[in-house]
Order: structure tokens, then sequence, then C-alpha cells
């Protein structure tokens, strides 16, 4: 069993992240182990790898941040929501994905 | 969670204190808390969860150009080849031990060196010659000693030499060991000081006391007097040469990086500009010179400590420049 090459799967950190916002904001930790959940712990994104995306995001304008108090401990966390350019840059992933994909499939073979 | 904190801190210390930096410091903490807590939760021990944390927690180069440091990455990574020395706490605990074995035998050294001359101010009923030869011993005993004593000091401390030749950094929690430690020191210190302050004014008392009774023939009121000055001044070498050490580590991180902020209270006076910076270096030890020539040449101990409040006015002023 191969691992994933952090080098192929740096280009779509983006994508997993707009993906986990698009339906309510949410923070750090929050989407660092969903996105451990749904790619079935085949996938473990690193606290800087995580925080990379989130300042690059931001800065593009594709997540809002801001900062909220936990009723239970109240300490500060920091919360991303996604925009609406953010929305229009997903879908672009998306696309650009199904065609990568589409273009890779040709040339691998299984079982070989 | 200490151990987190502690290599979060690391990771950090040696980058420059920005907003960028200090935040992107904060998130990470933020995240690795809460993975922290939830693998707690999920019955995970301490030690697992930490290596959990660490283990997923990646690699700060990462970062470099959402943090505005890349070319400072290239630089550190130069400079850690050059020899970038991390003094761990042992070897602080050590430097700590040196440091205060050292600052009490200049202290005990500065104490005989006062009291050197105390030969000449004793009379047995001995003829001019004996006392002379006895001053004379007396004194060259005494100076010898406090010779030896400060060849002892620099001897011990001459291993720590590095410590001001080399770019040197200790970790987070080292920086918290020194800083619990001279809060722990800092009573003791004012005591030290305060009694210092106190033996030099009242040390005319037993001049005025005896050369009332005895009238001004005898020198047992000097010689008194200079014992009592000799304490104070033990008194106030000992107590900043310490304290000296506890500074000399907490200054070692690079000034302007994260590092340098380990310890919240760490007083640093700065001046704005270079040049009096670099004269400000021997300000104190310039004072304390003006107060013992003062006081020994005059002998007005009871009012030469008045040069100790003038003083840091002055320093006051000239911050301000």
């Amino acid at each position: 069993m191969s691992s994933i090459s952090s080098d192929i799967i740096r280009g779509y950190n983006d994508t997993m992240i707009l993906y986990l916002l698009w339906d309510a904001p949410s923070y750090g930790y929050e989407i660092s182990k969903q996105i451990k959940r749904l790619s079935e712990e085949k996938y473990v994104i690193k606290e800087t790898t995580l925080y990379s995306a989130f300042t690059r995001l931001e800065k593009n304008g594709f997540v809002e941040s801001f900062s909220e108090h936990v009723t239970v401990s109240g300490k500060r966390r920091t919360y991303y929501r996604i925009t609406e350019q953010g929305r229009q840059y997903y879908r672009e992933k998306c696309e650009e994905w199904t065609l990568t994909k589409e273009v890779v499939e040709k040339f691998v073979k299984e079982g070989v | 969670m200490e151990t987190i904190r502690n290599y979060l801190e690391t990771m950090f210390a040696r980058l420059p204190n920005t907003f960028e930096v200090q935040k992107a410091k904060d998130e990470l903490w933020q995240m690795m808390e809460d993975k922290y807590a939830e693998l707690i939760e999920d019955k995970k021990t301490e030690n697992e969860a930490v290596g959990i944390v660490i283990s997923e927690f990646g690699n700060l180069d990462e970062l470099a150009d959402e943090l505005g440091i890349s070319s400072f990455v290239i630089q550190e990574n130069r400079r850690t080849a050059d020899g970038f020395r991390n003094v761990t706490l042992a070897e602080v605990k050590d430097y700590l031990h040196d440091k205060t074995r050292a600052a009490y035998a200049v202290a005990l050294g500065v104490f005989l060196c006062i009291v050197s001359i105390c030969g000449y101010l004793l009379n047995f009923g001995w003829s001019w010659r004996v006392r002379n030869v006895f001053a004379v011993s007396f004194m060259f005993l005494a100076v010898s000693a406090a010779v030896g004593l400060f060849l002892f000091s620099n001897y011990i401390m001459g291993r720590w030499k590095f410590l001001g030749e080399r770019a040197c950094s200790v970790d987070f929690a080292t920086a918290e060991y020194v800083h619990s430690q001279r809060e722990g020191f800092r009573v003791t210190r004012s005591m030290m000081v305060t009694i210092g302050v106190i033996l030099c004014i009242l040390s005319v008392l037993p001049v005025v006391i005896v050369n009332s009774l005895f009238g001004w023939s005898s020198g047992f009121g000097v010689l008194l007097m200079l014992v009592i000055i000799g304490i104070g001044v033990f008194l106030f070498v000992a107590a900043a040469n310490v304290n000296a050490g506890f500074a000399t580590i907490l200054s070692l991180n690079a000034r302007g990086t994260v590092g340098a902020s380990f310890v919240p209270s760490q007083k640093q006076v700065t001046y704005k500009n270079e040049r009096i910076s670099q004269v400000m270096s021997v300000y104190w030890q310039t004072v304390t010179c003006i107060y013992l020539c003062w006081s020994f040449l005059t002998f007005d101990w009871h009012i030469t400590w008045i040069v100790w409040v003038v003083a840091a006015l002055v320093q006051q002023i000239i911050k301000a420049l």
C-alpha cells in the first residue's frame, strides 16, 4: 500500500478545505479531522500545511476568517467562512480535477 | 501539554517576532490544543497524544512564504550549519550554579580588598615597627587572598566564555526555568541590596560612637566602619552578580525574535540611539567606580549613596533621548 504523494495532493488541499466549508464555517482542527475521516485515514493533513492553505485562501479572498469565543473553555478560536469567490474557485478546481483525472486515467494500467 | 507548548515555542524561537509569525503560532497552537484534547478524550495516554500531535505538525519551511520569512529561513539554515549553539537546560543549571559560586567569590574578594588596610588601624600597644610589619603583612595576605578569589571565579567561569562569543539560544522550557529562578531570587536580592545600603549609611555610626567614647586617636571606629562597609558592598556585589547570570541566559535569544519574548516580564533597557546604547553598556560599572572613589576619598559614606539615586535618574533621562 503506497501513501499519498504530498506534491500531488498539495494542489487539492484547497479543494478539500472549500468543500468542508461549503455548508457552514469551521475551524482548523475540525477541518483536519474531517479530511482524515472522509479520506478514511488515507490522508492526514499536517498542521503547517493546513495553516499555509488557510492564509493563501484568505489572501486570495476565497475564505474569510473571524474569531469567536468557545463557550466551553472560554478561549478564542479562529473560524473560516467560504466567500462567493471561493465557491467560484471551488467549481473551477472541480472541473480542473475532472479533466486531470480523465487524462491521467488513460495512462493508468490496472494490475500491472 | 507542556511538551507540546515547548515544542511549538522552540520551533518558533528563532523567527522574527512579527504580527504574522505570532498569528501563525497562535493558530497552530489552537489546532494542536484541540487535537490533543480530543486524543485524550479518546482514551489515548498523554505520551501517545503528544507523539501524535508532534508527528502531525509538519514543517515550518512550508510557512516560509506566508510568513514572509523565506529569506530568513535560508539565512537561518546557513547559520545552523555554522554552529548555532543551543544551550540545554542541564547546561543552564550548571551555569547558574557556577555563576553563583563566582559571584560570592568576587564579592568576598572585594570585601577583603576593603578591609585590607585594617591592619594600620589596630593598636595593641605595639611598637611602631611591629605595627608596621603586622599591617603590611595583613594587607598583603588580604589582597593576595582577594586576587586568588578573583582568579578562582575567572577560572570557573572560563568554560562559559562561549556564551558571549558564539550565537547561542535557549528553548522555551529553559527560559521559563531561568525566569522562575530569577523570580525566586528577587526577594533575596532586594533584601541583600537593602541591607547593603543600610549598612553603608550606618557605617559612620561606629566612628562617631567610638570617637566620643575614646577620643579621636582610636582607629577602632574606622576599622569597624570599614568592616561594615565591606559587608554592605559584599551584599551588593553578590546580588548584582547572581542576577547578572539570569540576565545573561535570558538575553541569549536574538533580539526581535519570538525567542526573545519567551519571558514576558523580561525588562530590557533599550536605548533608541545605537551610539548611546554602546556608551551605556559600561554605565553602571562607571557609577560604581565613582561611588567607591568618592566614598573612599572623602569617607562621606553617609551621603555618597546619593550617587545611586542620581545615576538612576540620569539613566531615565538618557533613555528618553
